[in-house]
């Protein structure tokens, strides 16, 4: 039905529909005029979303492993190329994006009430930075669009968010920004060990390149101590990102303080870009340095897991309530990467559109009651579920899925994980079962202080509960909670091969750093011996 | 006799450009004397002559030596010159307006600037220490007289007094290191001290005149400690005459160092590099450092263009083909990036007597949404984010210039900030926002995106420099 997309270059027009959308705005719409920008800007990003369904359907998991490729020359002096493609994973990741889209762009039209027209520009060209980064299979281009995106939620934040939003923005923009550089030293060192080598390493003598499968290639024969450092370089990149504690205090400044649009597309696409970086890159560039400091990868995510549970449950604010439970769960993707199985890879990154889908549904849900009631803490409700039931029943629905409950997607995800982590080291499995008690109990905690009990506070008393357009964007989560949650199967099909393609580089990486790391003791031992 | 008097046309072909701009000037100057009703043509004749300088300069082959060997035209030199007549288009496309904000006559504004970038051009093209000097003289004069133009300002007149008396002493310097070199090796010709200097067993008064050559170049090019005039006059100078200050005269001095650098460095002692490393990780930091505390931007501007220019010094720390890349793209970047941000500066603060403070523009990005983002991505495009040209200088200047970016980021994001994040704190008087200026404005700043965006051509084109050396 779609055969059309393979004569087009679909992933570019996905990919610049946003842009366009933004300079026709930019260009032939009047800032006085919000409602008819708010509605064109809207209707660009559904279209987008509508433009990007055909990579679902055809989308082949048995085919090539970067399927609907487009190859430029770009700047060719520096052998950067213009390289688009998705794998399954990066595929799921652009729909992820694509959808979430609209659902953001639907929520800020009660929510922004001034400069609407800057804000949808800002959005819209955040848009096409988030989808560039899933698409790049181009180093440079992956840095060029990981910086594009930054400047948008930037302003997105400093200019419609709360009454900390200078702070907040700042503290974003210069966190992920020191991340992004170091990840730019790590490129260069990769780009240059392929090339004319650097730093004492003699180079492999490959023409200049920045193409990413041709790093996967080199990988495995990459030097052990060269890969150490720029695992660390990727690692604060991406681990800001994430976040990874204790890289994770951006996070809450910056979901408490933007607003519900920027919230959401914060959690739901922006965060999966670290965890992205993770499995795009460092696993499958830099394997050796993941099995050297595999310990302290999988002891910051339990960190992350039980610290971000913790805290969240002495929350008072909703919306900080589930920014750390981001990092919680953003934990788990972590121990389930680095758990460096199929299983555990697998549902990390099922995990990661769960998350995006589930936690961007609960930073929507509390954006609904804060635009009714101005206010965000927990104690200034209690007993509303009678005043609005509709909400209260999307809202349990988000939260089950959040803790994982089967039947939604939360379940399969964690399971999964659990199953690889259990199969790693049968104790991270512990530590993340408990991530998954503490989950449950301060989402359900703060479910039955909001909802259910007396309604001690009169001002609840005539919230009105969900309009038409409040629905329009929620359902499509609460189906695709449903979806995920009682069949699966599709989305393992489209991660199958992607997920195989790490874990295999990843394994015969493990067997050499055995080798090496054994040699070491082999000969000191005998030395030894005398001495004593 | 009358052997000397003919010049060979293939010499006069090859100083078209310089003949152009300066004929223009005295032209200007001519019709500025007796066509009183002729102002408002000043300012597109001299952008047509800067122009037309700028077709000959590109459209004619390098021709290599002329005069008997005292100039050259390389394809370095067309590169850099290309950059110089580029800052002084948009500069006198950003003057138009300003002079006619502040009441200035216009004649003698155009005139000087024109005979500066010709100076500018001969000063890249020198290979002969007296010529150099000569055209050092002839644009340090000119600068002189354009930093104080402003003649009702207190400032300005500082700003020129400072930047006169600190550059005479440079003058001095420069002439001395002449003198010295030249009792040493009895040639002022840079292609003959070239062996003698080569030899190893160079005297120390030899040395000594090297250096003082260096320190005078460092100094056109505001590197730290050399730099102290650069914050006083740019704050003092008319801004749009700043966007040339800052960049032209920069320009051909990194080509007369890399003449200099190129006599010494082949014997491969470490000391000239280490002095240049020296001077770039001073520039970088005392930049970046200080202009963080600025609260006036064309200061900060100033301290940041010393620190890009500490960036520029990094590909020629060891020089070789591969420097002349990164250092011409770099130029180019740091020629439109700061046009642009000084041009509007220009028509954002419309006294020029007092502070030009960030603060003051605190909202107006909404206000002026084209200067604005003109502004914003030329401060990006200095504080090196993708996809702008300013990236891609630091991308080839590589990893030294990237790490200490983070400082330059941070203060570029403060305009930003302030711009777009801040309430309103003044209402707009006494601008004078006319066309020239906003398309020089936007020309810079829709070129830095554009040439980050797409540079291959470019790329492409200034990789012959390398392979032409």
């Amino acid at each position: 039905m779609f055969d059309w997309v393979h004569q087009v270059p679909i992933l570019s027009i996905v990919c610049y529909v946003p842009l366009i959308g933004a300079l026709f705005v930019v260009f032939f719409m009047k800032g006085s005029n919000g409602a008819a920008i708010k509605k064109f800007a809207t209707g660009v990003v559904t279209l987008d979303f509508f433009l990007s369904l055909p990579l679902w359907f055809e989308f082949d998991p048995q085919g090539a492993l970067f399927q609907f490729r487009e190859s430029l020359p770009w700047i060719a002096s520096l052998g950067v190329r213009y390289e688009f493609g998705v794998d399954g994973i990066a595929m799921l990741l652009v729909l992820l994006t694509t959808l979430l889209g609209p659902l953001a762009f639907l929520s800020s039209w009660s929510a922004i009430k001034e400069r609407e027209k800057e804000y949808y520009v800002f959005m819209l060209l955040l848009q096409t930075g988030m989808l560039g980064v899933f698409m790049a299979m181009d180093f440079f281009l992956f840095y060029v669009f990981w910086e594009v995106m930054l400047l948008p939620m930037y302003f997105v934040i400093g200019v419609w968010g709360g009454p900390r939003k200078l702070y907040a923005a700042i503290k974003f923009f210069l966190y992920t920004l020191v991340g992004s550089v170091l990840m730019l030293l790590g490129i260069l060192a990769l780009y240059f060990y392929n090339s004319t080598g650097l730093f004492g390493y003699e180079g492999l003598g490959n023409p200049r390149s920045f193409f990413i499968p041709q790093f996967h290639e080199i990988g495995l024969s990459l030097p052990p101590e060269l890969q150490f450092w720029i695992f660390l370089a990727f690692f604060v990149g991406f681990a800001i990102k994430v976040p990874m504690f204790p890289f994770h205090t951006w996070l809450p400044d910056a979901h408490v303080e933007a607003p519900t649009a920027g919230s959401v597309i914060l959690a739901g696409v922006l965060l999966k870009m670290g965890t992205y970086g993770f499995v795009r890159f460092s696993l499958p560039i830099l394997p050796h340095a993941t099995w050297e400091l595999l310990p302290w990868m999988v002891g910051l995510s339990i960190v992350g897991i039980v610290y971000g549970a913790l805290v969240a449950m002495a929350q008072k604010d909703m919306k900080k309530l589930v920014a750390y439970s981001s990092v919680s769960h953003l934990g788990f993707v972590m121990l389930g990467m680095f758990a460096l199985n199929p299983a555990g890879i697998n549902g990390s990154v099922l995990q990661m559109i769960n998350h995006g889908l589930s936690t961007g549904a609960l930073f929507l849900l509390v954006g609904v009651i804060y635009e009714r009631r101005h206010t965000r803490l927990i104690a200034d409700y209690g007993g509303i579920s009678s005043k609005m039931p509709a909400f209260a029943t999307v809202f349990l629905i988000i939260t089950m899925a959040s803790i994982g409950l089967p039947t939604l997607n939360g379940f399969v995800g964690e399971f999964t994980i659990l199953v690889g982590a259990f199969h790693r080291v049968w104790w991270w499995a512990v530590w993340g079962a408990l991530g998954i008690v503490l989950g449950a109990a301060y989402m359900l905690w703060m479910y039955q202080r909001v909802f259910f009990g007396p309604m001690t506070n009169p001002e609840n008393e005539d919230l009105k509960d969900l309009n038409g357009r409040e629905l329009l964007y929620l359902m499509p989560l609460v189906i695709l909670c449903f979806w995920i949650g009682l069949y699966p199967k599709p989305f393992f099909r489209a991660m199958e091969k992607p997920v195989d393609y790490v874990v295999e580089i990843v394994e015969a990486a493990q067997q050499t750093t055995m080798a090496v790391t054994e040699e070491p003791e082999a000969v000191r031992l005998p030395e030894a011996a005398p001495g004593q | 006799m009358s052997e000397i008097y003919r010049i060979p046309s293939a010499d006069l072909a090859a100083l078209m450009p310089e003949l152009i701009l300066s004929g223009t000037g005295v032209l200007i100057l001519l019709l500025d004397a007796f066509l009183p009703r002729a102002q408002r043509l000043l300012a597109p004749l001299s952008a047509a002559g800067t122009l037309y300088a700028g077709w000959h300069l590109v459209g004619a082959a390098p021709s290599g030596l002329s005069f008997g060997g005292l100039l050259e035209s390389s394809l370095l030199t067309v590169a850099i010159g290309c950059v110089v007549l580029i800052s002084t288009f948009l500069a006198i496309l950003a003057s138009a307006g300003y002079l006619r904000r502040e009441r200035l006559g216009g004649g003698e504004y155009y005139a000087l600037l024109l005979w500066c970038a010709t100076g500018v051009l001969l000063m890249g093209r020198a290979t002969e220490l007296l010529t150099l000097f000569v055209a050092l003289e002839l644009l340090s004069i000119c600068l002189y007289s354009l930093a104080g133009y402003h003649r009702q300002l207190s400032v300005g007149t500082e700003a020129a007094i400072k930047y006169f008396l600190l550059g005479a002493f440079v003058s001095a310097f420069v002439l001395y290191g002449i003198a010295l070199l030249y009792g040493e090796t009895g040639s002022t010709r840079i292609s003959e001290l070239g062996p003698y200097l080569a030899t190893g067993d160079v005297s120390a008064l030899a040395v000594l005149g090297l250096l003082l050559l260096i320190c005078g170049f460092a100094f056109k090019m505001s590197l730290a400690p050399f730099h102290a005039w650069a914050p006083d006059t740019y704050q003092g100078a008319p801004s749009p005459f700043v966007a040339f200050l800052s960049v032209a005269p920069k320009a051909a001095s990194a080509v007369v160092l890399v003449r200099l650098l190129a006599l010494v460095m082949p014997d491969g002692s470490a000391t000239w590099s280490d002095l240049i490393a020296l001077l770039a990780v001073l520039s970088m930091a005392v930049g970046n450092l200080v202009a963080l505390a600025q609260r006036d931007i064309k200061r900060m501007l100033a301290y940041s263009g010393i620190a890009h220019m500490g960036y520029l010094l990094v590909p020629l720390v060891v020089l070789g083909p591969g420097s002349y890349e990164p250092l011409v793209v770099y130029l180019l970047a740091y020629a439109l990036m700061n046009a642009g941000a000084f041009t509007v500066v220009s028509l954002l603060y419309a006294q020029p007597g007092e502070q030009h403070l960030i603060s003051e523009l605190a909202g107006w990005g909404y206000r002026f949404p084209l200067l604005g983002v003109c502004l914003t991505i030329c401060m990006l495009s200095l504080g090196g984010i993708p996809p702008t040209l300013g990236f891609i200088g630091k991308y080839l200047i590589f990893v030294q210039a990237i790490d200490s970016g983070q400082l330059a980021l941070a203060l570029v994001m403060r305009v930003v900030y302030t711009l777009y994040m801040r309430p309103e704190v003044r209402e707009p008087s006494g601008l004078l926002l006319d066309y020239p200026g906003r398309i020089a404005a936007v020309l810079a700043a829709f070129g830095t995106l554009a040439l980050g965006t797409l540079p291959g051509p470019l790329l492409d084109w200034v990789k012959r420099l390398g392979s032409a050396y």
